[in-house]
């Protein structure tokens, strides 16, 4: 099958994850999942770009990991959103928001 | 808040690197046995499904990688290449490394091992509760100008009574026992009599079982005991059920009351070897048995001067408050005892002063060494990374300009320095290890608490942080110097640029370093010197073929009975059989009696001469004696005057004595001793002759007046002394079985050689010389290692000159005598500084200079000479390499 799918934006990556975090703590494979299914497989993730994603979020302090059992009692890393992650996560929506809406802005122009 | 998460986080990476690791690898193969899963759930077979699944993800090492990235190990890794180029930096560099390490290891090796002896000694708590209010009361005389007698035990009594101002005072006396259980031979104890009060005085509790009662003590003899913890582990293997058995002492049967702890017996080597004689004390060494004082000396007289008396200050009470009522006490006892205390004073003296007080000398100088051997290891140090920073200025100028950052360059140098560090920090620890077991071993018996000074993990730690101080602070030698390099200079091969303003500073290291060698020279010097003519001086008579055995007869089975004095036949039984048997050993040529070895101060009466009484009330106490008629002849003293005993004159005949030289001199200058009448325990005795001096207090002492008794006439004999012809190491071998022959339940002791005896007596001396020596001898290869370098590092970077001047006809010899001129202002200026620092340091060693000045002219000039020379000898190399310089070649060089 042909894969018509667009990778992930450069820079916008790190919005989604905390996106995904902020709704329930979950782990890194369920990460590319919820990101795939919310955008009806619109995106599809560069998945060896996850893990360093992972990494880069919890040195900013953005996101904490636990080990936890998962439904099928298999051990596997959860990662949280922190306070700080929360915060984050407004700050870069408004400003992606900013960047589309000015995209969109230059893409209606028509030529003067 | 995001701080302290990521803080947590980055730590927890960094510390636990490896658990991360292997976190991550778990977390990743979840990730890719899920996606494997769900391409499965498509319709694809296993194999292919996680082929896909893998694809995907991409190679696992390769997000390991980029994951590591992310979390910073970047900054790990180059740490890594760094420690990994210096490594091949300093290996490259074999002969500057080797002599950096090793100075680094010297210096703090000295100081680590000098800092663990002298903490160990001095700074650790001691064991007694508040030890500075304690002091010992000493009596004085003031005839004899002794400051620190043992007072009698009526005074005592005394003292305790109506030293309201003293507080608690309690006494405390030494004795000699056997311990005879019938298993091996009888074992010599270390006994001290205390007062039932002392343990609660000095703060310590038995380990196990109790001390004394008043009602026990009293007792005489005395029925209990408390055993050293010595002893208790050694003889009775530790077992608390020793409490209440029964043990043979000199044949008397006590009960065993209480363990004391090893403290317990802190300082009182010390009190015994600063009183003015001594009572036969094992001297040295732990005490094995505590036994009470107070049955023992009750009923003894105001002459008898044998209680070492020790206070415990009233609360808020000064140490001059308490002096002033000792001395009004003793100036009471003076009027109302005309007789006995005639002259008696009293000196109060804080107890750690009487502990520390003669050590105190010894260890400042060991620390001054110490510090100066510090110094000039980092003086030394410091000039070997100028020049390699000076060598490497043309790769620093190199790789500046290839773009390396001056703070990549500076961390990079930091790394270097730190593990020349580290590395001379690990050599001088082993050294330190090695050096404290040397000092431990040569230190004078009477150091306190010597046996006690162990690893000391503070001087560790101290020595290792100064090592990296050390590192960090020459670790910017180098990035200093690059940052004051232009690289076009420097690559330029203009090295003089570089040099000329390293070279003053360099010189200023080797002169520092030399001083203080020439420092260290000098006064240990001053100590060979003196020494040698404590030697020379010898202790008035022959050592080298003298053997000494010491024993102790029990008054159980040779009774001393005053009532029929002197007539003890079974010690004078003992002393004949005895003489006559150790004759037969083959190899003795001569065999005495006495009551104390030729160095043994022994005890000193007061006395008077028949006819003179009136003059006695200024006289000192004289040395009293006992020793058999073959013992002048046997230790080789002089007869100048008369005759000395005979074997004719036992009990039975008329009462002789033999006075020394010095008691010739000082009481019979107007008149010839021979004749006169000189008595003391109320005995009188005829002086028939005068001997020669023999230093019973010590070579580097003074001879006190002495006076000799016969032991046929005094029954007093408790050492065997004999004169060898041959190996004085079988003789000994034979002494135990001579004893056995004669009474196989006595305890012998102190078998040795005198020559042996004699270094002990100059035991200090020795530890200060071998200890100063061998700094100076360090000390010195530094300084002239330092000339070397330093000369050779000049020659090498004024090559060109040179060439210059030879191209121009300058000859070989003015080329020489051009670096040894620059070679011999250092040397002149670190002579100059260095004798100076020696008039001021051998201050420090005045009190154990012996018949040498402050200022011996011989030694410094022998050291002014010695020390030319070598400099010489380590200035020939780089004189020898600029005159073989060849102009072409130089010219050449680096263009």
């Amino acid at each position: 099958m042909a894969d018509r799918r667009t990778d992930v934006l450069q820079g916008t990556f790190d919005l989604l994850v905390l996106k995904v975090l902020s709704v329930e703590p979950i782990h890194g494979w369920g990460i590319t999942q919820r990101i795939e299914a919310l955008s009806e497989r619109a995106l599809s993730v560069n998945q060896g770009s996850l893990y360093p994603s992972l990494e880069r979020l919890q040195r900013s302090g953005w996101v904490v990991s636990e080990w936890r059992l998962t439904e099928n009692n298999r051990r596997a890393k959860y990662y949280r959103l922190t306070a700080a992650g929360r915060s984050q996560l407004q700050v870069e929506r408004s400003e992606w928001e900013r960047a589309a809406q000015a995209i969109r802005l230059i893409l209606r122009w028509e030529g003067a | 808040m995001s701080g302290w998460d990521g803080l947590r986080h980055r730590l927890r990476t960094l510390f636990g690197g490896r658990r991360a690791d292997r976190e991550l690898r778990e977390e990743l193969a979840y990730h890719l046995e899920q996606s494997a899963r769900q391409l499965e759930a498509r319709g694809l077979d296993q194999a292919e499904a996680r082929r896909r699944a893998s694809l995907r993800l991409g190679s696992v090492e390769e997000v390991r990688e980029s994951a590591l990235d992310a979390r910073g190990w970047r900054g790990l890794d180059d740490l890594r290449r760094d420690v990994g180029y210096a490594g091949r930096q300093l290996r490259r560099a074999p002969g500057f490394s080797a002599a950096t390490i090793a100075t680094l290891g010297l210096a703090i090796g000295a100081a680590t091992a000098i800092w663990t002896v002298v903490t160990g000694v001095l700074v650790r708590p001691a064991p007694f509760a508040e030890v500075e209010r304690l002091a010992v009361v000493w009596q004085t005389d003031r005839r004899t100008g002794t400051t620190r007698e043992p007072m009698s035990w009526p005074d005592y009594l005394d003292f305790r009574s109506r030293g309201q101002l003293l507080g608690q005072v309690g006494a405390l006396s030494s004795a000699e026992l056997s311990l005879a259980d019938g298993q091996g031979d009888p074992l010599r104890l270390t006994a001290i009599l205390a007062s039932a009060n002392f343990f609660d005085l000095i703060g310590v509790r038995p380990l196990v079982g109790r001390a004394f009662t008043a009602a026990e003590a009293a007792v005489r003899p005395f029925r209990v005991v408390l055993i050293g913890e010595g002893l208790w582990r050694r003889r009775f293997g530790a077992d608390p059920a020793v409490i209440g058995r029964t043990i043979r002492l000199d044949d008397g049967e006590v009960t065993v009351i209480g363990v004391l702890p090893n403290s317990a017996d802190f300082g009182l080597d010390q009190i015994h070897a600063r009183a003015a004689y001594h009572a036969p004390y094992a001297g040295v060494g732990r005490v094995d048995i505590w036994a009470p004082i107070e049955g023992t000396f009750t009923g003894s007289v105001r002459d008898t001067h044998s209680t070492i008396v020790v206070a415990r200050l009233a609360p808020g009470v000064t140490a001059a408050q308490a002096s002033g009522q000792a001395t009004a006490i003793a100036a009471d006892l003076e009027r109302a005892f005309p007789g006995s205390n005639t002259a008696r004073g009293s000196n109060l003296e804080p107890y750690p002063e009487v502990v520390f007080g003669p050590t105190k000398p010894v260890l400042r100088l060991l620390v001054v060494a110490g510090v100066l051997l510090l110094v000039a290891g980092v003086v030394n140090a410091a000039n070997l990374l100028l020049a390699r920073g000076a060598v490497r200025a043309r790769e620093i100028a190199v790789r500046t300009a290839l773009g390396a950052g001056a703070g990549r360059l500076g961390r990079q140098f930091a790394v270097e320095s730190l593990l020349l560090a580290l590395l001379g920090g690990a050599l001088g620890l082993a050294l330190a290890w090695a050096g404290l077991g040397m000092l431990l071993r040569l230190a004078p018996a009477d150091f306190p608490r010597m046996e006690e000074v162990g690893v000391d993990w503070v001087g560790v730690a101290a020595s290792l942080g100064l090592a990296l101080l050390m590192g960090l602070l020459f670790g910017m030698v180098p990035a200093w110097q690059a940052r004051r390099i232009d690289p076009m200079v420097a690559m330029r091969a203009e090295d003089r640029a570089v040099a000329s303003g390293l070279g003053r500073f360099r010189r200023g290291l080797v002169v520092a370093e030399l001083a203080i060698s020439v420092t260290l020279v000098i006064v240990a010097g001053l100590l060979v010197k003196s020494l040698t003519e404590i030697v020379r001086t010898g202790p008035g008579y022959r050592t080298h073929d003298l053997l000494k055995a010491e024993y102790q007869l029990p008054a159980s089975r040779y009774p001393r009975d005053f009532a029929t004095f002197p007539r003890w036949p079974a010690i004078q039984q003992f002393s004949a059989r005895l003489l006559e048997e150790a004759a037969r050993i083959p190899g003795v040529s001569g065999a005495a009696l006495a009551n104390a070895h030729p160095l043994d101060a022994g005890f000193t009466n007061s006395f008077r001469i028949v006819g003179r009484e009136a003059e006695a009330a200024s006289w000192p106490e004289i040395s009293v004696r006992v020793v058999s008629p073959g013992y002048f002849t046997t230790v080789g003293l002089g007869v100048i005057d008369g005759r000395v005993f005979t074997e004719s004159e036992t009990v039975d005949a008329p009462l002789v004595a033999v006075i020394n030289e010095t008691a010739a001199r000082r009481f019979f200058s107007d008149r010839s001793p021979l004749g006169q009448e000189i008595n003391w325990w109320g005995i009188t005795r005829r002086i028939v002759g005068v001997v020669t001096d023999e230093r019973i207090h010590g070579v580097a002492e003074t001879v006190p007046p002495a006076v000799y008794a016969s032991a046929l006439q005094l029954p007093m004999a408790r050492v065997l002394v004999l004169r060898v012809s041959g190996d004085l190491g079988a003789v000994a071998a034979e002494i135990p079985g001579l004893f056995r022959r004669l009474d196989p339940a006595l305890a012998i002791y102190g078998v040795e050689p005198l020559t042996a005896t004699v270094m002990a007596t100059v035991a200090s001396h020795r530890f200060a010389l071998v200890v100063i020596g061998a700094f100076a001898v360090v000390a010195m290869v530094l300084a002239l290692l330092g000339i070397h370098g330093v000369l050779s590092f000049l020659t090498a970077t004024r090559t060109r000159e040179i060439g210059v001047r030879i191209a121009l006809g300058a000859s070989r010899g003015s080329v020489r005598r051009l670096v040894l001129r620059d070679g011999f202002r250092m040397v002149l200026a670190g002579l100059l500084w260095g004798a100076v620092g020696a008039a001021v340091g051998s201050r420090l060693v005045r009190s154990m200079l012996f018949q040498v000045a402050p200022v011996e002219l011989s030694v410094y000039g022998a050291v002014v000479v010695m020390v030319g020379v070598a400099a010489l000898a380590a200035m020939w190399v780089p004189a020898r390499q600029a005159t073989r310089i060849e102009p072409i070649e130089a010219l050449r060089v680096d263009g």
